[in-house]
């Protein structure tokens, strides 16, 4: 009888360890493909301005992200790159990075993109973003 | 009804977490603007970088960072972050702790790096000046220490801007002496 039972807990145990352990999972099929709420960030962390030069619009963008309080962390100006940080400050605690991208568009019209991260998660608030771009227009409005 | 209103009343007390106070100006932006930036009557903004390069290595920086097409440096110093009155104190929480037959050892700052951040721009509707911004910045990190039977693991870190006017002021003072130039408050 109590080897009976003994061999049921065997059996119970191996089937519960199929279930956990199912073996090499595959990655989800749309891991890279661009998703609508991706597309609805990426939308909102760019932004146009009516500048023919970027690098105007670059130098405006670290001068604001200076305004701010953030570090310079990279800069690189034929790619159009600015990688930033600075701590959270009063309130709350962790580190915040900002990768932005300035690039011409062709015509008259310089497109700027920003990635932000809050302690190493994505920033998914659009109030966000249009304040950092109203301190980057503020900026550029001065320079001009 | 109780839980809805608990958990109404509870909403209230807990800060949402949505930091848009990041990229909003504050009161204290000018300020800080006014404080850490000078005119140079010159359009030569490469000269300016390299004096400004050397400055920093003769304050015992290392440039860790350089972009002629933005120019931004960027550069660091190591330095102990050591203090007497730290130490004063740890060890008088220390005896404190043994009235109470608590081994508390408080932790103390141990090691910083000091860096800044220099970034030079065309002044606004003069081509012939040059405004040179510097921010000076200090990470410091903590040592180990003890809470009774509780380990408190090293390297908890912080961060903070360093605002004390004389050292930028020692800072444009050596920037314009480098160049043969006067420093313009903006």
């Amino acid at each position: 009888m109590k080897n009976r039972y003994l061999f049921l807990f065997f059996g119970l145990c191996c089937t519960v360890q199929a279930c956990v352990a199912p073996g090499p999972q595959k990655p989800p099929e749309d891991l890279l493909s661009l998703s609508e709420a991706q597309m609805k960030m990426r939308s909102f962390q760019t932004r146009t301005f009516d500048a023919k030069d970027d690098n105007t619009v670059l130098r405006a963008v670290v001068a604001a992200l200076q305004d701010l309080g953030f570090i310079i962390e990279r800069a690189n100006a034929p790619m159009g790159l600015v990688t930033a940080g600075k701590f959270a400050g009063e309130g709350f605690t962790g580190f915040v990075e900002v990768t932005v991208m300035v690039r011409s568009t062709g015509t008259n019209q310089t497109e700027v993109r920003v990635n932000a991260l809050f302690n190493t998660k994505p920033i998914d608030d659009p109030k966000i973003y249009q304040n950092f771009f109203t301190t980057v227009e503020r900026s550029l409005f001065v320079a001009r | 009804m109780f839980s809805i209103l608990a958990g109404l009343l509870l909403s209230g007390c807990i800060r949402t977490a949505t930091p848009e106070s990041f990229f909003e100006l504050t009161p204290d932006s000018a300020k800080h603007k006014a404080l850490q930036t000078r005119l140079f009557e010159t359009s030569n903004e490469k000269e300016l970088l390299s004096a400004s390069a050397a400055v920093l290595q003769d304050l015992g920086f290392q440039v860790e960072e350089s972009e002629m097409g933005v120019g931004v440096l960027r550069a660091a110093k190591e330095r102990s972050a050591r203090q007497v009155g730290q130490e004063i104190l740890q060890g008088v929480v220390f005896l404190i702790g043994l009235l109470g037959r608590k081994a508390i050892i408080m932790p103390v700052d141990l090691h910083q790096q000091i860096g800044a951040t220099l970034v030079t721009r065309q002044a606004e509707h003069d081509t012939s000046r040059y405004m040179v911004r510097i921010l000076f910045y200090r990470k410091v990190w903590k040592g180990d220490g003890n809470n009774g039977d509780q380990y408190i693991p090293p390297g908890e870190q912080h961060m903070e801007v360093i605002d004390d006017q004389e050292i930028y002021q020692q800072f444009f003072a050596k920037l314009a002496k480098g160049l043969f130039l006067e420093a313009q408050q903006i």
